[in-house]
């Protein structure tokens, strides 16, 4: 499940910064695309905003077929404060433009990218594709909440993985 | 280094600071990430240094505690530190650097920063006043 929970992260990061090269968070002093998964950055109070972040919630596994089919739900979070020279009144704006670019990347064809393993990506190879694919349903937009000036909307995606043998 | 002059404000809660059990604590930062993969894949374990911050006050923040929660605690820190550290580690400004960190290590524990807020004189801060979260271990 891991290299599927990568692969996905990995595809959905290349797709957002090639449509919105600008989308950039700076963490613990580097840059990075505008994209993050909460479970793999240090626990902190803080929210980022202007960037989407993933979190992996439901897990199930179907093992009727020969290989075993996990289906993953993945919750997109991404707020928006507006920006400082418009006074925060371009934060409809600037949540209309992640709501653009993340339906976008994700409706992107194919809706399927090669597996990785990225196990070995920790002495600096690069991921490896494995024999299956990852694929995913499109995006369901949850509502937007306002809390002060900030607005922040979460999409959930479904993405599924064939697990292959030996597969943690 | 230059260092702007600290204000009667903050000499005064230095001194407050320093005269009612003021200590040591560390402010633990996060190192520059290196530009790897492994990195945003929670594999690669990242570095951390530690920064010490005196003299503070570590205190309760309430009195009444709630099942299951950790209690609230508060940090009161001399604004004469957080100026030097905010310098000297090239911060734009304190709240950048409280929202930086992973927390303050307090024997041993790291407690998260919850929130971090300066009390002012004149329009200068003199002192910081952060609630930390203790460890969910902790919780009771």
């Amino acid at each position: 499940m891991q290299n599927a929970k990568d692969t996905f992260y990995l595809m959905l990061q290349q797709r957002l910064a090639a449509l919105n090269p600008q989308r950039v968070i700076v963490l613990r002093g580097q840059l990075r695309p505008g994209v993050l998964v909460g479970e793999n950055e240090a626990p902190t109070a803080h929210t980022p905003v202007n960037c989407f972040r993933l979190t992996w919630t439901t897990l199930s596994i179907d093992r009727t077929s020969a290989m075993p089919l996990a289906a993953m739900q993945c919750e997109i979070r991404y707020a928006t404060d507006g920006s400082r020279p418009m006074a925060a009144m371009d934060r409809g704006r600037l949540l209309s433009a992640m709501d653009s670019e993340l339906a976008a990347a994700l409706a992107r064809s194919p809706q399927s990218t090669p597996k990785l393993n990225c196990s070995a990506t920790d002495s600096g190879s690069a991921p490896t594709p494995m024999a299956t694919s990852i694929f995913w349903s499109q995006p369901v937009f949850a509502p937007l909440t306002a809390t002060g000036e900030r607005l922040e909307r979460t999409a959930t995606v479904d993405m599924f993985a064939f697990q292959e043998a030996g597969e943690a | 280094m230059i260092v702007a002059p600290t204000s009667s404000a903050a000499r005064t809660a230095d001194t407050l600071l320093r005269n009612t059990g003021g200590r040591t604590v560390m402010l633990r930062m996060p190192s520059p990430a290196a530009s790897l993969v492994s990195e945003q894949l929670g594999l690669a374990t990242p570095y951390f240094h530690d920064v010490p911050l005196a003299p503070v006050i570590f205190r309760k923040a309430r009195t009444q505690t709630v099942s299951g929660k950790p209690v609230p605690t508060e940090l009161l820190v001399s604004s004469t530190i957080v100026e030097l550290t905010v310098g000297s580690l090239a911060y734009d400004s304190p709240a950048v650097l409280f929202a930086d960190a992973l927390g303050i290590v307090i024997d041993g524990d790291l407690f998260a920063i919850e929130t971090a807020a300066p009390e002012q004189a004149f329009g200068k801060a003199y002192l910081y006043r952060l609630i930390l979260r203790a460890p969910l271990a902790q919780a009771v």
